[in-house]
């Protein structure tokens, strides 16, 4: 029965590739929802379009990887276009499984310019970037009349070079100073993803590195600043979890957290609650970016077709509607003048501000795979003990950070982005 | 016949045992299994737990919580049921609105606690709009752990003392009038009958409120979970902290054979120390 199975599937990625039918591999849009989006409306809609047949292959990571290295080993290779996280596209390209697509342009898109420098690794550029989520800023516009001296409401909407994690800790203060009320909110509750701003955020900013640098003089600095900062966070945060009630219960008004727990606010009142980039340490604006990218599999059959197929997915509409549907962002610089005004539109602002400012440093969660608890829950560990407990910052540091490495090193992962970059 | 009849007996007891095998015997088989499993030894997660200076805290946290809203829970809802068991007009009325807590989720009693507690909530506007305070009291958070230990106590309190109170009740009904008339003709005082026959006879329903009381009191963390977060670690809270957020279930698992031992060692305490005697025990 399994041998028949197999066969079949075989005879059929032959047929399709001998009649000119596209093979999309995708580790992502695997939810029912997202599938339904993408096979009854995404694709049939380029079908119309082109009239290039595209068949669209659900499969996880170690699935896609496992079948292109026995198509390359036999030298058939069926997958036309690969849909993958940037992580595992790395991997792929650590492994000559990847073409090189520099040849790959679109004279009417400008990607944002971060996420092309990922794109590329190994001696080629791996992918075109396709969709992207990630963390921001949400603030109420009450803040905005408290702003302090030399930093503008334009600035933080920007992302400009002003908008530091100082000018957020002199706002703060500013705030709490002329109200009595510490107006500023993470999302610290257990359930929260409060873990993801010290390790994907404060840490790059300040460090370079999510981890390499856990205990160095400039994570001590970094911790002291976080503590002076948490004098102005209202006590409630650690009840908090997602960051749109306490927004617009007015118990917050500087906040932050993911896109996705943050539109109930911005689609409630768009110009009340406005999604701003997160601001800048010393070593950059770091910020964590779920970044998925279109790949062309080495010898892979129908390039024209998956060009055309990248094309579509990457072009401003298609960015927007996939937006709309799914909540990922789009990754051109152009997608935002598509965004009809309004919540997307403010929130896409946001997201590409953020990834498009010069001083941007992306961070790539580590794939830790069932290790990943332990490795954020040492961060809650050091925030606890350093700025609750009121435990000496170094020897915290110095406590906890075999415990991150060991984590680390176990689960096997490769070194993420920034952390990586410091090794270049 | 008989062995027809024992056939039959046995298949309508199956459900019974297809029920505790799957949903009582499996889960803990398996929940023992991972917590005795880790490559340094069978009990390297209870060392690992009883060694990170965070489960002292939790076990005290859980003590001191149980030992403060169970007794609190057995006095209110004891004085309510003798309250309404005066039967007087109206009663059922006063029934149904002590009961209402029973129908809310602990989700939905936290939620409502913590919509009264906030800085933007009911109290806090309620005492600003009075002139009684300039900025709002903070009852939540690590520097106000105090304050919202006692929002906690205060909603448990709340929400549980109902099924106490429910109990005791039902004891209530079962006391005999005709006991209470005779002392009544002994010239017993109120308090007398109150200590000396209506207590001893709830004792039995006294003792299942206390039993099952205190079990949902080790495993309370929905209230905690969204008031205080871990600012107020408990037992079971860390149990599903440790799978939930952490995912490891080795240390989650060992958290849960911690509570039932713990919880099995207090209701063997109260089954041997509130145990009813037999007026034939008594009088020996």
């Amino acid at each position: 029965m399994k041998r028949t199975l197999l066969f079949g599937l075989c005879l059929s990625l032959l047929l399709a590739v001998a009649f000119g039918q596209l093979n999309f591999v995708s580790t992502q849009f695997h939810p029912a929802t997202e599938r339904e989006y993408f096979e009854g409306s995404l694709l049939p809609d380029f079908v119309k379009l082109t009239n290039v047949k595209v068949q669209f292959l659900p499969l996880t990571y170690e699935e896609a990887s496992v079948r292109l290295r026995a198509e390359q080993a036999a030298n058939r290779v069926t997958i036309g276009l690969f849909a993958e996280l940037q992580g595992g596209m790395e991997l792929m390209a650590s492994g000559g499984l990847l073409k090189d697509i520099s040849g790959v342009t679109f004279s009417d898109r400008t990607f944002i310019s971060t996420f092309e420098k990922y794109a590329h690794g190994y001696g080629i550029k791996q992918f075109v970037p396709w969709l992207q989520a990630t963390f921001v800023m949400v603030i109420n516009k009450k803040a905005f009349d408290y702003l302090p001296k030399g930093l503008t409401k334009e600035d933080v909407l920007k992302g400009t070079s002003k908008w530091t994690y100082q000018a957020l800790l002199e706002w703060a203060k500013n705030i709490y100073d002329k109200t009595k009320m510490p107006m500023v909110g993470f999302p610290e509750n257990p359930q929260g993803l409060f873990h993801r701003f010290l390790h994907g955020y404060l840490y790059p900013s300040f460090t370079g590195g999510q981890f390499v640098k856990f205990d160095s003089l400039d994570a001590v600095d970094m911790w002291a600043y976080l503590k002076e900062l948490f004098k102005y966070v209202s006590p409630g945060s650690s009840t908090w979890s997602f960051m749109s009630e306490p927004l617009m219960r007015n118990e917050a008004w500087i906040v932050w957290d993911h896109t996705a727990r943050i539109p109930a606010a911005v689609r409630a009142d768009p110009e009340q609650y406005i999604p701003a980039p997160v601001p800048a340490g010393p070593k950059g604006r770091g910020f964590i970016t779920v970044l998925v990218g279109l790949a062309l599999p080495k010898n892979a059959p129908n390039e024209a077709e998956a060009v055309r197929l990248i094309d579509y997915l990457t072009s401003a509409t298609t960015q927007f509607d996939i937006l709309e549907k799914t909540g990922f962002f789009p990754v051109i610089e152009e997608a935002i003048g598509v965004i009809p005004a309004g919540p997307n539109k403010v929130l896409a602002e946001a997201v590409v501000a953020q990834a498009g400012a010069p001083d941007a440093m992306v961070s790539f969660i580590p794939g830790l795979g069932p290790k990943g608890g332990e490795f954020t829950a040492y961060y809650r560990e050091a925030f606890r003990r350093i700025v609750y407990e009121n435990e000496d910052i170094k020897k915290v540091l110095q406590d906890i950070a075999p415990k991150v490495y060991q984590t680390v090193k176990e689960s096997g992962a490769t070194l993420p982005q920034p952390d990586a970059s410091l090794f270049h | 016949m008989i062995h027809h009849k024992g056939k039959i007996a046995l298949m309508l007891l199956l459900p019974t045992f297809a029920y505790l095998i799957v949903f009582i015997f499996y889960p803990l088989v398996d929940t023992c299994l991972l917590a005795f499993s880790n490559p340094a030894g069978p009990l390297e997660n209870f060392r690992r737990i009883i060694t990170s200076g965070e489960f002292w805290k939790t076990l005290r946290n859980t003590l001191v919580i149980t030992g403060i809203v169970v007794p609190l829970q057995l006095i209110l809802g004891l004085a309510l049921a003798l309250f309404v068991n005066l039967r007087f007009k109206g009663y059922l009325f006063i029934l149904y609105i002590i009961a209402i807590p029973l129908a809310l989720s602990d989700v939905s009693a936290a939620l409502m606690s913590y919509s009264i507690f906030a800085s933007t909530g009911f109290l806090n506007k309620l005492l600003m709009a009075w002139g009684w305070i300039e900025r709002p009291l903070y009852f939540f958070g690590f520097r106000f752990q105090d304050r919202a230990f006692w929002v906690i106590v205060i909603t448990e309190v709340w929400r549980a003392t109902p099924l106490v109170f429910i109990i005791l009740l039902a004891g209530l009904q079962a006391v005999n009038k005709e006991y209470l008339e005779a002392a009544n003709v002994f010239g017993f005082s109120p308090w007398q009958k109150l200590w000396k026959i209506v207590l001893p006879i709830l004792r039995p329903s006294i003792l299942s409120a206390l039993l099952i009381r205190t079990i949902f009191a080790f495993q309370v963390f929905g209230v905690i979970w969204i008031l205080a977060g871990r600012d107020i670690p408990v037992l079971a809270g860390e149990a599903y902290y440790w799978q939930t957020v952490v995912y490891n279930s080795n240390i989650s698992s060992a958290y849960g054979l911690i509570i039932a031992v713990v919880t099995i060692l207090i209701s063997w305490a109260y089954i041997t120390f509130l145990k009813p005697k037999s007026f034939e025990e008594e009088a020996v």
